[in-house]
Parts: C-alpha cells; structure tokens; sequence
C-alpha cells in the first residue's frame, strides 16, 4: 500500500476492482483543515473518468507502473507506434487511447510510455516541443493597430497554432502542450 | 504559467495578466467607496495563526547586533488585522501577499498568493455575503465580463447568488439531515456505510470532508455562486455560535464552479473562549508533530480591550488569485501568477 503523498499524473490506482490511471490530481484544505488529495482517474476497463477525493496520509493501492522513454516512429490508420529506447523494442497504441495529444506527435519525439503488464496505460508529452515552421501567411498593415497581433501557423507536423505576427516560414517555434499554444521562438 | 516571455508572446496571457491589474484596482475602489479604510500589516510576524493544518514558512531575521530572531511568514493578515479593530477602526481591508508552505506549486495553489480580507465591526456575516456578491458584481460591470469560468464550467455574476446553510446542503446532494451526524461515532458510521476508509486518528472535520469534498464540493456552485454557511460548531475555531441553534457556527465559504474562494466567520470575540480555542489548535499542532509557537497574547489582549461596538464583528478571506482565474477562465493559478513559484523553481 502506498500514501496519497506518491499519487502523481500517471500513476494507476487498484480501486473498487477496477484500475485508474490518474489524469490529474491537486490538493485541496478545505478551509483550514486538514489536507485532501483530489483526483480524477480514468478507468482503464471502461474508460470512464471519475472524481476521487482521498484524506492526505489516507493509504491507497497504488500499482507498480514501469515508465519508460520511447520515441514515436509513424501511425499507420489508427495506430501509433513507438520505439523503447532501452529495449529498442516497438509498441503501437490506439488513436483513442493517445486522444488529443496525437496532434502532437512527430517524427523522433520523445516520449513517456507507463507500461503496466506490459501494456500501455500512460502517455506523457514533452511539455514543450519544437517544430518547424511550415506555413506563415504574412502579417497585413494594421493588424497590430486592430489587436490582432497573432495569425494562424501551421507547423511541419500539420499542427495549427496561434503566433505572433513576425514568426516566418521556416523559423523554429516552441508549443506548450499543455495548452496548444505558441510559447516562444526555439 | 507566466514568465516575461510567456507575456510578450502570449496574447491570452498577457491579457488574464492585464485584467489582474485591473481586478486589485476594482476592489480599492469598491471598498473606499463604501468607506472601508486601506490597512497594511506585517508579512513577517513572530505569531502567526495556530491553524493545526497550515505551514507558515519559518524565517530568521538579525538586529544590528547579529542576534537572531525567528519569525515567520503569515499564513493570512487575520490577527494583525483584528487589533485594527480593538484600535477602533470599524471598516477594514488589507490585499496583501501570504504564504502556506507545502501545498501545490500550481493547480488551485501557490507557496505565495494574494489575499483580500476585509472585516466590519459592528458587522455581521451576512454584511460579509452581501459585500462579496456586491464585489464580484461591481468587478464583472467594470470589466464587462458576464460569466466566471472554471474548467467547462460557466456562471453568470450577475444573477441572483444563493445562499444554503450547510444543513440545506447536505440534505440537497445527499439526502442526509446532517442534525443527527453531529457526534463523530455517529458520522464515522455514516462514512463507512457509504464505503469509505475511516480510523480512530481521523477528526471529526477529517471525516465530513471525507464525504463533503467526495459527494458535494464539486457540485457547489455549478449553476450560481454559492454561499454555505453555518458549520458544525467544532470546525470554526474563530467563529461565534449561532444563536438559533448552537451545534453550528457562524461560518461560510464561497463556491463558485466547485471551486472555494473565501471563508468568512462571524467572529468570536469572546477573549477567553478564543484563548482556550487556540491553546487547543496548538496542541493538535505538537500532536501532529508540527513546529509550535505561543498564543498571540497580544491578540487575546486586543480581543477583550474591544470597544463595544465591535463586540459583533464579521470578516472575511478571499483568495485574489482564485478570483482571476474566474474572471479570465484561466486554466490554472499559474497563469494568473506572474513569476509562479513553479515558473522559477521547476524551470
């Protein structure tokens, strides 16, 4: 049995039977009192999300998730695949498991793959990534004066993302991914 | 988060960082125009609150001499404020900066964030209520903003907020007359019928908020911004007890899409029962192994020299931060803070 203090993002919690993996968690002191961990967890057998609120020091049976580095290859229809980088052994994951961090994805990034019983239950980004700029319509006259100071890139992965109006074909950008949005020049 | 970069680059950000600006603006000029009168108290204090559950952060500061002197940073300007209205001012407001050590470097939290307490002497708690309404309302006009936003969550200001005791909440989401739970055998119970881990260590406020923050919390104003008021009489350790029915007390917390933003008391002014109160806290607190400090005499003192207009008095906290983050629909407290505890450490 393990404590409230080892939850983190990612970590799979055994459960009323079932296994959740927790997509976030954050402390709440209702009022001044003691401290309470709250979760939400993603049940990996029906994939429903609850909400799940423990007392700090309460023990929860949190189960052995082994994280490892991977690198993702290529999708193919719906399917991800990923290198161990220890291993070199590949992995594929479904469209719907990785969800809306597949916009993400390119070619060589980096990733963190939970494997538990050797299948994936976890995915974590990098939370910035650097792209390169592949389509950059030019900044009109004006636009700064009418508070439109950002314009739409497109990035070499076919991501869209809001930018500052002097990025240009070509340049590199990073994106937060924990936002979807432009964070600075690489 | 936000960094200078983060502002240069990020329109989104640079604007939640704009409207802030303009937030602590509004509420100067929302409480000097009600003749509420601007304090500035001490950061650093050599007594801070005896809450057993918060962590002031421990400093140490040298004289001249090089002799040390160990303070502390305050968890909330509560005390300090309070001798203000033993010195006879009667309407009071303090934005200023405090720190709980141990808590999240980002979600709803951070180590150091803005508080906003404001207290009337003569004053009651339902003034309080009527004063963060008007505020928040006064702030959405200004600002031309019609709906806090929390997560996917949307609620209008400027409609009519509501207001449920504790009681009516309890009986609304769970169906559950809270009068007969207010003995801890008899909640413990409650608790491990509805399947949840409960032992001997747990308090009494351990176990409502077991079920409380599992069962209703999330669902607290999600359609208005609610006021819960009166709580069991054992979970308001500065607040008066209600006089229609002395198992709760005078206490209540802002929720607006789930989230909590303030805790206001009707407050006990009662300089003896308070000491008692604290002394008490402490002791939780070298039970719980954490650092310890003596009562405040200065504040027990403050206390009985009240004049006797002040003998009923209400004061409110509300998180500044928090109270952005539904302005702006930020994603995280993070984003309201410039420089972020967690922008400077985990970078």
């Amino acid at each position: 049995m393990s404590s409230t203090s080892d939850v983190r993002k990612g970590v799979i919690i055994r459960q009323s039977h079932d296994l959740y993996v927790v997509v976030e968690f954050q402390h709440v002191n209702p009022g001044k009192g003691a401290a309470f961990v709250r979760t939400r967890m993603k049940s990996l057998s029906s994939g429903k999300v609850v909400e799940v609120t423990y007392k700090t020091s309460e023990t929860v049976d949190i189960v052995q998730v082994d994280f490892r580095t991977m690198q993702f290859l290529y999708k193919t229809g719906d399917k991800y695949a990923f290198m161990n980088m220890e291993s070199y052994e590949q992995i594929e994951m479904d469209g719907d498991f990785i969800g809306d961090d597949a916009k993400y994805l390119k070619e060589g990034i980096q990733v963190v793959v939970g494997l538990y019983e050797d299948r994936p239950v976890s995915l974590q980004l990098p939370t910035k990534i650097k792209y390169k700029v592949v389509d950059a319509p030019p900044a009109v006259r004006g636009d700064s004066a009418t508070g439109n100071v950002t314009k739409e890139i497109i990035l070499d992965n076919g991501l869209k993302v809001q930018a500052p109006i002097f990025i240009k074909e070509g340049e590199e950008v990073l994106v937060n991914t924990e936002t979807g949005e432009y964070s600075a020049r690489a | 988060m936000s960094n200078w970069s983060d502002l240069k680059n990020n329109y989104r950000l640079k604007n939640i960082y704009d409207t802030r600006i303009n937030i602590l603006r509004l509420i100067r000029e929302f409480f000097w125009a009600l003749d509420f009168v601007e304090a500035d108290t001490p950061i650093a204090v050599k007594y801070p609150g005896q809450e057993p559950y918060l962590n002031p952060i421990s400093i140490t500061i040298h004289d001249a001499r090089s002799t040390t002197h160990q303070m502390y940073l305050r968890t909330s300007p509560e005390y300090a404020l309070k001798k203000l209205l033993a010195a006879g001012f009667d309407k009071i407001f303090e934005i200023g900066k405090c720190f709980r050590d141990f808590e999240s470097f980002g979600g709803n939290h951070n180590t150091e964030f803005t508080m906003l307490e404001w207290y009337r002497a003569p004053g009651k708690y339902q003034d309080i209520m009527d004063d963060t309404e008007n505020l928040f309302k006064y702030i959405g006009r200004h600002l031309e903003i019609k709906k806090l936003r929390n997560r996917e969550m949307e609620i209008r200001v400027d409609c009519q907020w509501e207001r449920l005791s504790m009681k009516e909440v309890w009986q609304k989401f769970i169906n559950v007359n809270l009068d007969n739970y207010l003995e801890i055998e008899k909640l413990r119970n409650l608790a491990k019928e509805k399947g949840y881990k409960t032992d001997d260590s747990d308090a009494y406020e351990d176990i409502f908020f077991k079920i409380f923050l599992n069962e209703i919390e999330p669902y607290l104003g999600n359609a208005t911004p609610v006021f819960v008021y009166d709580y069991p009489a054992c979970m308001a350790s500065l607040s008066r007890l209600c006089e229609r029915d002395n198992r709760y007390a005078e206490r209540f917390e802002l929720y607006v899409g789930g989230l909590e933003l303030a805790n206001a008391f009707g407050e006990l002014t009662d300089a003896n029962e308070q000491k008692k109160r604290l002394e008490k806290d402490r002791e939780l607190r070298a039970k719980l192994g954490k650092a310890t400090w003596p009562v405040d005499e200065d504040f027990i003192n403050a206390l009985a020299g009240l004049p006797a207009t002040a003998l009923v008095q209400a004061g409110v906290a509300l998180g500044v931060d928090r109270m952005v983050l539904l302005f702006t629909g930020a994603k995280d407290l993070n984003e309201v803070i410039f420089g972020a505890v967690a922008d400077q450490i985990e970078k």
